[in-house]
């Protein structure tokens, strides 16, 4: 299987008591033992390649307004609603620019911004790709933490960050899953791939997908060989059932509104599964830059660490290097949902055959389009607005499948997504879904301007339900999310065929985890327990010694809650904070008091169903 | 010892009232009437106790415990066919030690090798004996098993009724029904737990507990998970409450003395985060699990604080529990056992999970481990039952080793066959049940046959030895996951008129048989492995 070049003899190092057991074992021959070595960390390398990579260009659009109603928000209670869907957050000065520009040239600005530094950059600016560091940070999953947190809390392209964490939920490689040299530098990467397609188009982001390093180890493409009937191997199926499962088709057969076919039929069959697999057989990782380095160890000898070029490109085709006969790509004729792709297929060919046949799917527009709105608006769209976002993604306009940055704008505009709360007295007591315990984190921060002081940004694996916020950035359990598109929470007043996805994260330890997360820690100390990441508060501050203090409510409310905090809410944490400890005469003891209400005032609201639901 | 808590009834009245009376209610079909009965109603005496054997006047104790793989366990190499003829045929088709087979020396060594009386070896459905192993790391379960208090069932999975290779292939799915989406992680998760596919509200373990739940004073102490939300746990009444390995999570925003200063913080963010009157249905749903918690952590916490009991590092010296996940939730579960009567708890369904098993690469390398845990928590979990005196002071002196139930499951089995170094997704496997009151040192269900072949006869129909898998060794069942449910549920106490209620598919495996030329099958509605 892979291309074996570069001689590894090292042995295999000793993981960390975290990270599961980097192995070759069962690969069955030494050759191919050894260039997994060398993705392990045996292998080759220097430091990582630190050649800056160009920032992703913006994408200039225009989008049509026709269709619908609501083109610029009459309140800035309306606007902080469009820009808490459309990114993590609401500022003043962005509720002023939707303001002035309405929606629709509010997200063609957004869509044409440049992205900020590349987390893959952001990485080696750190110092993390430094192979020499004693840290081993090649083998540590840590610093994808710290880059994807500073992603999301800092770039200044927070519409596309919004755009490909919802990818991210979707199309999920996982931190938690990846064992091999440079790990953090390869989900760098994933989560950049992410980014330059998220206003791009969803065939090329299926492709480059397909051949990422950090998926290929995810879903096992990396290493995948074709059948061989002497040894009764057959190809891996795990790409091939997920790829079709959970990033095009789904279980079910849809209408183009995205609800199920009469008689829910199948989409694919279990020889779907196993003849589409041939097509991911015979790639490896492509080692052809490597430059290892030769690491002294604790107890002597040497461990060769590649060089981190191999996690950013593609995986590639490899031939079989020990009988050097044939290429480990699979040579037996696949069929699949009616397409035929001869054994004799060049491997690429093969590849993009398959990948438009599910691209062009009918399924493949209403299941993507429905779990994004699913992240961006509401758990329960009706059938019609799925329709409509998935129309725009068979035709942007322009006659183009799967324009991301026209999906996303169709999923914003939309009147469903626009009109007012209360506009349709049927959807309001449902309409919306629960924030991400994520996006909260990122929105406090965002909010009130809460930037690492130090540069480090060093906000860790956040997935403790007991005591942290039950859910981290690129840390899903599984290929299956944090949660199901499909979750129903038990004892739920829901009615029939109502789902909430993110309720799969609710359950009585994580709801006081995320609480007891906020007061000990966030509100007032900062993330990182330090005071590198604390909240000024300053304009909040400024509003906290008016008693009542409304106008602090107030600011709260149309900030975190886009004006959505009952009036019965509001008066509690107005009274309760009046009721606070305020001015005095001695003025350390008054900023003590002010920072207090302050914070009281935004636990309380983080707390409340008002704020939590997002609607 | 009896904590204060114990005496305070009204410590939690949304959970006990609004649960107990809304069983009643559902159940006596008397919700429409919209009668504001009194909580406190005598549930047993009003007939519930007809359909479930111990309800509030039991004076013993039961508790079944769930283990669950995630990600789909390979049968293949956990219970290893160890017969010469039969091993042959595994290492085969598993391309050899070089491949993803077992070394059969290892299981030797371990040993693992099972060892059931004479009468009770296993024979499958061509007459042939098989002699199992199990996986060189689960020294603990094998010694389980030929102690006589761990059984090991064959081959069962999901089935909606009785079905031959044949029927699975048949394009008639109303004769031959399959269970809805085989081969998901997630949806196959949910039919184990609920016999339905993702989406799925209410699982058999809570159904059980809706019918135990007359037993327990503090209803909300009938389904426990110490894992993340699964369905499993939840019934038409009964919620899953969930704890962390470390106990309840305490609410400090709304149960410290004051907040950033202030003590009137508490109470206010106390009633705010538990409004269960808001006209939005998330926002309702989301306060009524922070009121549960709110409540229910003082009582846990007083559970958990029984002497000895109190730091979870040396909770139990001499118990070998291991330190990883799995291991502190089976601790968590002994020590919610512990303080029972605490809980005034009588019939308790408890889940724990271990996750990593969907092992399409790197089996050889990482299944080891994933077992040794499974096997090592279960083996210290029921030595501490069987060991202790693990009743609090004042109750009657009993070991509690027959009188819980530990079981497994996963989403499904894997293929026989090897991906090069790993397996892909099945469909039937094997799962072990372990306590006192297993009729032990026994397998239940048949033995599959090994093979991976799709040869067919000159008739057409498939050979015998092809018979039991759907392609690549992924096994058909041959006992269905009701069959296993219904078992367990009769010993925990659930009424035979019950059951249907419990596994819905159950009337279809009413010892009925299954026929085939050249061959036949009983489906017993209860398998015999519990006393």
């Amino acid at each position: 299987m892979p291309d074996a070049t570069g001689a590894v003899d090292t042995p295999i190092h000793v993981p960390s008591p975290i990270e599961p057991p980097c192995n070759a074992a069962g690969l069955g021959a030494a050759a191919l033992a050894a260039a997994a070595l060398a993705a392990c960390g045996g292998g080759g390398g220097s430091s990582a390649p630190t050649e800056a990579t160009p920032v992703i260009a913006g994408t200039r659009i225009t989008l049509g307004t026709s269709g619908y109603t609501q083109l610029s928000p009459v309140t800035d209670a309306l606007a902080s609603r469009f820009l808490q869907q459309a990114q993590f957050s609401a500022s003043e000065a962005d509720i002023a620019a939707v303001r002035s520009l309405g929606y629709a040239r509010w997200l063609e600005t957004e869509i044409a911004k440049p992205s900020g530094m590349l987390g893959w950059d952001w990485l080696n600016a750190q110092g993390y790709g430094n192979v020499n560091n004693p840290a081993n940070y090649y083998d540590s999953s840590t610093p994808g933490d710290h880059m994807v947190w500073n992603q999301l809390m800092a770039a200044p392209d927070a519409a596309r960050k919004r755009m490909a964490l919802a990818l991210s939920e979707m199309l999920v490689v996982s931190l938690n899953g990846l064992d091999f040299s440079w790990r953090s530098h390869a989900m760098a990467h994933y989560w950049d791939t992410l980014n330059t397609h998220a206003f791009g188009n969803y065939r090329a982001l299926l492709g480059a997908v397909t051949l990422n390093v950090a998926m290929g180890y995810y879903l096992n493409t990396r290493g995948n060989r074709r059948e061989d009937t002497a040894s009764g191997r057959q190809p891996d199926e795990n790409y091939a059932r997920e790829v079709m499962q959970l990033f095009t088709l789904g279980l079910t057969q849809l209408s183009p509104d995205g609800t199920p076919l009469a008689g829910s039929p199948d989409t694919y069959t279990a020889a779907d599964v196993s003849n589409l697999a041939r097509v991911f057989t015979g790639y490896d990782i492509d080692q052809t830059q490597n430059v290892p380095t030769a690491i002294a160890q604790t107890g002597g000898g040497t461990r060769t660490v590649p060089s981190s070029h191999y996690v950013r490109l593609p995986l590639k085709i490899t031939t079989n290097k020990i009988n050097n006969s044939a290429t480990n790509h699979s040579t037996v004729d696949a069929s699949f949902l009616g397409v035929s792709i001869a054994g004799s297929t060049d491997p690429a060919a093969a590849l993009n055959t398959a990948l438009d046949t599910l691209f062009q799917h009918p399924n493949t527009a209403p299941f993507v389009c429905k779990q994004l709105i699913q992240r961006l608006v509401t758990s329960n769209p009706s059938a019609a607005y799925v329709g409509r976002v998935a129309a725009k993604f068979v035709d942007n306009g322009a006659g183009v499948r799967g324009d991301l940055a026209h999906v996303y704008a169709a999923i914003l505009l939309d009147d469903e997504a626009r009109n007012p709360l209360n506009a349709d007295p049927l959807q309001a007591p449902t309409f919306g879904h629960l924030r991400e315990p994520m996006v909260r984190l990122v929105q406090w921060a965002r909010t009130f301007g809460v930037t690492s002081a130090a540069g480090t940004w060093k906000v860790g694996d956040l997935s403790n339900p007991g005591t942290q916020l039950g859910q981290s950035p690129l840390r899903a359990p599984s290929v299956f999310n944090f949660f199901r598109p499909g979750y129903v929470p038990p004892a739920t007043s829901l009615s029939a065929g109502q789902v909430a996805p993110e309720f799969q994260l609710v359950n009585e330890s994580s709801v006081g985890g995320y609480l007891n997360y906020l007061m000990n820690s966030v509100i007032d100390r900062g993330i990182t327990g330090s005071s590198d990441m604390k909240a000024a508060y300053t304009a909040e501050l400024a509003l906290a010694a008016s008693n009542p203090p409304t106008a602090l409510v107030a600011r709260l409310n149309l900030l975190l809650c886009a004006g959505q905090m009952s009036t019965s809410t509001a008066a509690t944490i107005t009274t309760a904070l009046g009721n606070m400890a305020g001015t005095v005469s001695n003025a350390t003891s008054t900023a003590t008091n002010l920072r207090n209400r302050v914070c009281a005032g935004v636990l309380m609201v983080m707390a409340s169903a008002d704020y939590l639901v997002q609607k | 010892m009896k904590p204060s808590a114990m005496t305070d009834l009204s410590m939690h009245p949304a959970a006990k009232d609004a649960l107990s009376r809304r069983s009643f209610l559902k159940r006596s079909g008397l919700a429409a009437a919209g009668t504001a009965l009194p909580w406190a109603l005598n549930l047993a005496a009003m007939g519930e106790a007809a359909a479930f054997n111990g309800g509030a006047s039991a004076s013993d104790y039961k508790a079944l415990v769930c283990v669950f793989f995630y990600g789909g366990n390979d049968y293949a190499n956990t219970v290893i066919p160890v017969d010469s003829a039969s091993y042959a045929q595994y290492s085969a088709i598993r391309g050899g030690t070089n491949g993803i087979a077992i070394p059969l020396a290892s299981i030797t060594a371990a040993p693992t090798v099972l060892n059931p009386a004479t009468p009770d070896i296993p024979v499958d459905l061509q007459g042939v004996q098989r002699q199992y192993g199990l996986h060189p790391s689960m020294t603990g379960m094998a010694s389980l098993f030929n102690a006589g208090k761990a059984a090991v069932l064959l081959n069962v999975g999901p089935l909606v009724k009785p079905l031959t290779r044949e029927h699975y292939n048949s394009s008639d799915r109303t004769s031959y029904p399959r269970p809805p989406q085989l081969f998901s992680h997630n949806d196959q998760q949910s039919v184990w737990q609920s016999s339905s596919a993702e989406g799925s509200k209410v699982g058999w373990g809570g159904k059980v507990g809706d019918l135990a739940l007359p037993s327990n004073s503090k209803s909300l102490f009938t389904c426990m998970s110490v894992t993340g939300n699964a369905v499993f746990l939840s019934g038409n009444t009964a919620l899953q409450y969930q704890v962390s390995s470390s106990g309840a999570i305490k609410i400090q925003a709304a149960r410290n003395s004051a907040v950033f200063g202030n003590a009137a913080l508490p109470g206010i963010i106390n009633t705010l985060v538990s409004d269960t009157s808001r006209t939005h249905t998330l926002e309702r749903d989301y306060n009524a699990v922070t009121r549960r918690a709110i409540g229910a952590e003082m009582d846990v916490t007083s559970a958990l604080a029984l002497s000895a009991f109190t730091a979870p590092a040396t909770a139990f010296p001499g118990y070998p529990f291991p330190t990883d996940s799995l291991g502190k939730q089976f601790e968590m579960v002994a020590r919610l056992i512990k303080g029972r009567d605490v809980l005034q708890a009588k019939r308790q369904v408890f889940m724990v999970s271990i996750g990593g098993f969907d092992l399409h690469d790197n089996l050889i390398a990482q299944h080891p481990a994933l077992l040794k845990s499974v096997s090592d928590a279960i083996s210290a979990f029921y030595k501490l039952l069987d060991d202790t005196d693990y009743t609090p002071a004042g109750g009657p002196t009993v070991k509690l080793s027959s009188q819980v139930t530990t079981f497994t499951a996963s989403d499904f089995g894997r293929t026989l066959t090897s991906n090069g170094d790993g397996s892909d997704h099945g469909w039937g496997s094997h799962h072990f049940v372990v306590g006192g009151a297993v009729n032990g040192q026994k397998f239940y269900g048949t033995p599959p046959p090994l093979s991976d072949k799709d040869t067919k006869d000159s008739g057409g129909k498939y050979l015998p030895e092809n018979q039991w898998h759907v392609g690549q060794g992924r096994l058909l069942p041959t006992t269905s996951v009701d069959q296993y449910a219904a078992t367990l549920a009769k010993w925990f106490g659930v009424d035979d008129s019950e059951m249907a209620t419990v596994v819905p598919n159950i009337a279809n495996f009413n010892n009925v048989t299954l026929s085939w030329t050249g061959g036949s099958l009983l489906y017993p509605k209860y398998l015999g492995f519990m006393k």
